[in-house]
């Protein structure tokens, strides 16, 4: 990985309690001037012997790397699925008998979540539609997902291609939710202004008991997952 | 949806539609474009011609913040709020482009009592045509 080497200076460790101290000493014996970016972790087994040691070379991406493979992949995997005839038919089955241009569930990514050491990436996949036309996405996707990290392993030149997992993202949803309610809040709030700027003042405190009620009522709503 | 093709040399009679007032639609098509960075929401009539637009950027946000799904359905209700009023029941969507607004703003459509009759998505596909932008390297 070129980028690993030239980004040499700008590597900040994450602090783990791995027992790597005795690593870092042998590698600066050795005549670096900064650790490469790996650390040689040692575990021990139960019985606590060194003779049944487990060693584990983890490598360690630069953040601002991590953040650039997330995007990428956030783009090929859109592209992916406005592309791609297997996962347009996995997530709407009757793109396949030639419904394609009418909709009934429109599948987007919003958000790539890749780990430090870019081996695992979580894809978040909001689904537009009825329950039903959401299961169907989601399994669909579910069950293409070796599918994909061979597409994606073709498309980006990366040295491991990652895992793909999908999973179900409902903050749009919820969100769209949270405002509906706000909106609804204040066409009734508007409401009752003009009704009160028609009828009589003395009201005026009930009202606000009334508005408090419902903002606590309406918080409940809002705050079930 | 053909539209009238003008013929040559008679372009006085091309415009002579109404200009500014309020026409009743009842029915018309939202095209949604949504790239990575930001959306785009315009209203039309069958037709094709232009009713109203809105986008992220014009609705107040800048630089990131325009490819957010937030800015997307504040486009959206933007876009929408002038044609509720000139008595838009039913409209059709068409989406192009990848990206978060897509999602959103058909939420936003949604939400507002217009009542959504189809979704399409008529991103463009090349038949193998152009040649696509150099690959990006990580």
């Amino acid at each position: 990985m070129p980028h690993l080497l030239i980004h040499r200076s700008t590597i900040t460790l994450p602090c783990l309690t791995a027992h790597s101290t005795q690593s870092f000493c042998r590698l600066d014996s050795v005549g670096l001037r900064r650790p490469p970016p790996y650390r040689v972790i040692t575990t021990t087994t139960c019985g606590g012997s060194i003779n049944g040691v487990n060693r584990a070379i983890i490598c360690m991406a630069n953040p601002r790397r991590v953040k650039m493979v997330a995007k990428q992949i956030r783009r090929e995997l859109s592209d992916m699925l406005l592309t791609d005839k297997v996962l347009q038919y996995a997530v709407l089955p009757e793109a396949a008998l030639g419904a394609d241009r009418y909709l009934s569930s429109l599948t987007t990514i919003s958000d790539v979540e890749v780990s430090a050491d870019l081996q695992v990436v979580k894809v978040y996949v909001s689904v537009f539609g009825d329950e039903r036309g959401k299961e169907v996405a989601l399994a669909g996707l579910k069950s293409k997902a070796k599918y994909v990290r061979g597409e994606l392993g073709k498309r980006m030149k990366l040295r491991l291609t990652p895992e793909v997992r999908f999973l179900e993202d409902e903050s749009l949803e919820r969100g769209s939710r949270v405002i509906a309610i706000l909106d609804k809040i204040k066409d009734e709030n508007k409401k009752k202004a003009t009704n009160d700027e028609s009828g009589e003042f003395a009201d005026g405190s009930n009202d606000d008991m009334e508005w408090e009620g419902d903002d606590i009522d309406d918080e409940g709503i809002i705050y079930v997952k | 949806m053909a539209k009238a093709i003008p013929r040559t040399g008679s372009r006085r009679n091309v415009r002579i539609g109404s200009r500014k007032s309020a026409r009743r639609i009842p029915k018309g098509v939202i095209h949604v474009q949504a790239s990575f960075n930001n959306t785009i929401v315009t209203v039309t009539d069958v037709r094709g011609q232009v009713i109203s637009w809105s986008s992220a950027g014009t609705c107040g946000f800048k630089g990131t913040r325009r490819g957010t799904p937030f800015a997307a359905q504040t486009a959206a209700a933007n876009a929408i709020r002038t044609v509720v009023d000139q008595g838009m029941q039913r409209a059709e969507v068409m989406i192009k482009g990848p990206g978060l607004g897509r999602d959103a703003a058909l939420r936003a459509i949604r939400r507002s009592g217009i009542l959504l009759t189809f979704v399409r998505d008529v991103t463009p596909m090349p038949h193998n045509g152009c040649r696509p932008p150099k690959k990006r390297r990580v």
